[in-house]
């Protein structure tokens, strides 16, 4: 087992920069996912940790060792691979206990480690099937143990759930965190689900083209987001984002006017000259409250006859959108509150949960 | 779905169909039926012989009792006499006993056996080398090469064989038996080396590096990756590229004449019988079983081939 | 570059190394050579002197060269065209799986493996004037020939014969070609110009021609590329029909031997295939 550091890492095919200079420590044992919209360089970061892709700059270190010049197979790392790639010519056990072979591990501790995988991983019944013959689910869950038998010194995973359907995914997803609770190995985990990234990480590295936009544990990246793109990423549905103006004494949004006091770790302390500075403000879809369920307080706001324009029903929850400021903004709201297309209803957010942005760099203010 | 649904669409298929296999086959019906005639058959346009005759096939494949020659009573005297060497009496009975007749098919069968499986034998280790290395590992130069191996895959042998003749020539080799047998050697190796590296080269470029990666973390170096894991996965298409070099070793006419014809005990089949056809002792159902041997063993891989064929080659045409 | 890419290419090198060394040495290196020759008087024993460019003057005032310029034209254009025609009937006809596909098709590929040198004699021997079939086909039973004809002996008619060969020979690649593209087209199209109201005509027009027609101009550019070198199966067939390699065989090793005029000859023919190979490599596999 080991802690990994990047520091400073830079890559480029050819012109193109894609990683674009990226620091991240990861401490023994950390589960940590890096999530991000496809194309903003995960699988290249996690290829560069693996060794199949080399930094055009900075420096990789594994437990004490500077790794750039290590071959991949040298690193002592194991890794799950999106498409899965078992051998097609080996059978499941083949495929498994692969890399105990070459290490030369003694036959009867193979077997223990073989008997012990498969029975965690249910694979019993398959280990003398090739991969063709098998379901999808099933050849993930083979890639899952090819990857835990070994001892290595870090696991990483590159979207291993994202060919499954989604009630394989999340019942896999649960098996992974029990895998790591279990044996509590570094992990580097790529997804670009943020339901993933949420549930298993210890740390959540959100990437945003090249460069980390936010590190920090799964409720920090959500409650605490650094910025707009990290707020619109984490969390479904997705962030509302809102133009205002800040004034001296109160934030306008629309017509109205929230007292800025309360509102959450506002940063600027300045003064504001007269216009007041526009900003963009979040307010999470989930964070809307029914006034006619939750009393407004000292701490709340009251967003008074929002008209209603849609709403999405999904069971438990619904989400209702309305326009505010200009925007088409999304709340979600419970079973209980009974509500019409066209009615007016009144909303209330605790002011500590709305977030102001700047409105130029899109940076927490 | 649609079109061909009523009787007159399918019998007009069938017809087709039937035209079309004739077409094909009827030139090989010819030489099975004329090799299995006798003589006095040949003018029959029927194809199917009134008595089957064996005798091209035996005396081919050696199965005839050589005949026994006898030697003049004269002759016997000479070879009675003790002052005259083993050696000496061995070579002047050989003079009245050899059957110049023969064709010594099997000789020329494994001419051309050893040309081609050698050749082809060089280059599929060459050409899985080169293939791997322009399709699946990143170097300066490499599309260079691609594109070269892409060009000297079509350049036909018509257009070397005065330069590789006059090269041989000026180093010597063209003048002695085994200098040439060398070149030619050389030469099949060289022709069949694009071959191989075209379609070897397409089909790694489809085998996902994510096996070669997945193997490199199971602790696999490079070369053990491409051993343990990227050459079982071809084993299919290896051996189809091996069956194709080798006919196009078994085929070769061109540069087996320039180089062997003058030593008849290196010829290899097409040379042989071609050499038979000019030469008197060319009798159409000698000929034609010689055909029949010559072209078995490459249905024979044909048959083996034809599984593994339907990817790789027909994407750009194979040499031919 | 970082040492493990350093280390990556010069793996690469090292596996590429040999075919580089082969292919340089006996095709490129030669390819090279020969126009060198080409400018010298050479003998078969390898002594050569300087003649400049009379090989090529001698070349183009020689009206064989001319004759064997025309012999090859009729020769491409008849397989180009009897070749790429006879495959694409031949893939429209065997689209669909019928009952005995697997057996049609192996029976109809036989030609293309089978070496030239075992199919010739049969090639002749039906050619024959005396025993052969075709004699007998059209004039005893037909009737539409008043007379025997040696029609492999004659260079004129031969060379229709060597073109029937070619097209026997390789319509199966070309069928393998077209019929790979002909069965990625989908079924939509053809049933949604059904629904327009074309008939089978209308939608071989419309639909399976345009889908087509890269494939069918890569067959095409293909033959022209192999049959402009092609050799064997002239020279075994009917050596007497004498197209520009077969032309460029009798300078180098028979008669009056004149190898500095055979390698000007291939330095020619060289210019031509490569403008062919070049289209191939620019249009057909886009680089
Ligand atoms: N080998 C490569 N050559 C050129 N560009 C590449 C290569 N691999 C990835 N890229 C580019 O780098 C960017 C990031 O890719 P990747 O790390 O795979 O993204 P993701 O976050 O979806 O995993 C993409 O725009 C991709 O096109
Ligand atoms: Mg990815």
């Amino acid at each position: 087992m080991a802690a990994i550091k990047l520091k400073n890492i830079v890559k480029s095919f050819g012109d193109t920069a894609v990683v674009k200079g990226i620091d991240l420590s990861i401490e023994d044992g950390e589960f940590v996912v890096l999530v991000g919209p496809s194309g903003c360089g995960k699988s290249t970061t996690l290829r560069m940790i693996a060794g199949l892709e080399q930094a055009t700059s900075g420096d990789i270190v594994i437990g004490e060792r500077v790794v750039n010049d290590i071959e991949p197979q040298h690193r002592n790392i194991a890794m799950v691979f999106q498409n899965y790639a078992l051998y097609p010519h080996k059978s499941v056990r083949e495929n498994i206990i692969f890399a105990l072979r070459r290490l030369k591990v003694d036959n009867a501790d193979i077997e223990r480690r073989l008997a012990e995988v498969s029975e965690m991983l249910q694979l019993e019944e398959l280990l003398d099937r090739k991969p063709a013959d098998l379901s999808g689910g099933q050849r993930q869950r083979v890639a899952m143990g090819r990857a835990i038998i070994r001892e290595a010194d870090l696991f990483l995973f590159d979207e291993p759930l994202s060919n499954l359907d989604s009630k394989l995914r999340s019942h896999m997803r649960t098996e992974i965190g029990k895998i790591h609770n279990k044996f509590g190995r570094t992990s580097v985990y790529v997804t670009h689900d943020q339901v993933e990234a949420m549930t298993l990480a210890d740390k959540v590295v959100v990437l945003h083209d090249g460069y980390i936009a936010q590190a920090g544990t799964p409720m920090e990246v959500y409650l605490n987001p650094a910025n707009v793109f990290v707020a619109q990423f984490i969390g479904s549905p997705s962030m509302n984002i809102i133009e205002g103006t800040l004034f001296n004494d109160y934030l306008l949004v629309d017509n109205y006017r929230l007292p800025r006091k309360q509102l959450s770790n506002v940063a600027l302390q300045t003064v504001i000259d007269q216009q007041g500075i526009p900003v963009k403000v979040g307010i999470r879809p989930d964070f809307f409250n029914d006034s006619r369920l939750f009393p407004e307080t000292d701490n709340t706001f009251n967003f008074t006859g929002l008209q209603i324009d849609l709403i999405e029903p999904m069971g438990f929850d619904k989400e209702v959108l309305f326009n505010l400021a200009g925007e088409a903004v999304k709340a979600r709201l419970d079973l209980r509150s009974e509500l019409q297309r066209d009615q007016q209803i009144d909303l209330v957010v605790e002011l500590s949960r709305v977030l102001l942005f700047d409105s130029e760099t899109d940076q927490r203010l | 779905m649609l079109g061909k649904k009523n009787i007159k669409g399918r019998i007009g298929f069938a017809i087709a169909i039937l035209l079309l296999v004739s077409f094909s086959l009827l030139p090989f019906a010819q030489i099975l039926s004329t090799s299995l005639k006798h003589q006095y058959d040949w003018g029959n346009p029927s194809l199917i012989p009134q008595s089957i005759n064996l005798d091209a096939y035996k005396e081919l494949l050696g199965l005839t009792e050589a005949e026994k020659v006898e030697i003049p009573a004269a002759i016997q005297k000479i070879l009675n006499n003790p002052k005259l060497s083993a050696e000496k009496k061995q070579a002047i009975a050989a003079k009245y006993t050899a059957n110049d007749n023969l064709f010594p098919f099997g000789k020329y069968m494994l001419n051309s056996v050893i040309f081609s499986v050698g050749a082809a034998s060089f280059s599929l280790v060459f050409s899985v080398m080169g293939a791997y290395s322009i399709s699946r590992l990143r170097f300066k130069g490499q599309v260079v090469i691609q594109r070269s191996v892409l060009f000297v895959y079509m350049v036909g042998g018509v257009l070397l064989m005065v330069p590789l003749y006059q090269m041989a020539m000026n180093v010597g080799l063209a003048s002695s038996l085994w200098g040439s047998a060398f070149c030619l050697f050389l030469i099949y190796i060289v022709q069949t080396l694009p071959v191989g590296m075209y379609m070897l080269g397409n089909y790694f470029r489809g085998i996902p590096f994510a096996l070669e990666e997945a193997a490199m973390m199971d602790g696999c170096s490079r070369k053990e990756a491409i051993i343990k894991v990227v050459l079982p996965l071809s084993l299919p298409m290896l051996a189809t590229v091996f069956i194709y070099c080798f006919i196009i070793g078994w085929n070769e006419y061109l540069f087996a004449s320039v180089f062997l014809k003058q030593y008849p005990e290196f010829h290899t089949l097409p040379l042989a019988l071609q050499e038979l056809f000019v030469s008197k002792n060319a009798i159409w159902d000698r000929i034609m079983a010689a055909s029949m041997l010559t072209l078995a063993p490459i249905v024979i891989c044909f048959l083996l081939a034809s599984r593994f064929m339907k990817g790789g080659k027909t994407d750009g045409g194979v040499k031919e | 570059m970082t040492p493990l890419e350093r280390a990556e290419a010069r793996f690469g090198w090292k596996l590429v190394a040999p075919t580089i060394a082969i292919l340089g040495l006996l095709i490129l290196y030669p390819l090279m050579y020969n126009v060198y020759l080409s400018f010298f008087d050479v003998q078969l024993n390898g002594s050569k002197t300087f003649v400049g460019i009379e090989n090529y003057i001698k070349l183009l005032s020689n009206s064989d060269y001319y004759s064997a310029i025309a012999t090859t034209s009729l020769y491409l254009l008849g397989t180009v065209v009897g070749t790429t025609l006879l495959g694409l009937a031949m893939a429209l006809l065997l689209r669909d799986p019928f009952m005995g596909r697997g057996l049609v098709n192996a029976a109809i590929m036989l030609p293309y493996v089978a070496p030239v040198i075992s199919v010739v004699f049969g090639w002749q021997f039906l050619f024959d004037p005396i025993s052969g079939v075709v004699n007998y086909l059209f004039v005893d039973l037909l009737g539409l020939w008043s007379e025997r004809s040696n029609l492999i002996g004659d260079p004129d008619s031969a060379l229709w014969v060597v073109v029937l060969f070619d097209i026997w020979k390789h319509a199966p690649i070309a069928y393998l070609l077209i019929l790979s593209k002909l069965v990625s087209i989908s079924r939509d199209q053809y049933e949604a110009a059904a629904i327009d109201g074309y008939g089978p005509i209308g939608r071989f027009f419309h639909v399976t021609l345009p889908e087509l027609y890269f494939v069918l101009a890569t067959v095409v550019l293909l033959r022209l590329i192999w049959n402009l070198n092609r050799f064997e199966d002239v020279y075994l067939l009917a050596p007497n029909v004498e197209t520009l390699p077969i032309f460029t065989y009798y300078q180098a090793f028979t008669g009056v031997i004149d190898q500095g005029l055979a390698a000007a000859t291939s330095v020619i023919q060289l210019g031509v295939l490569s403008i062919f190979i070049w289209f191939y490599i620019k249009k057909i596999m886009k680089w």
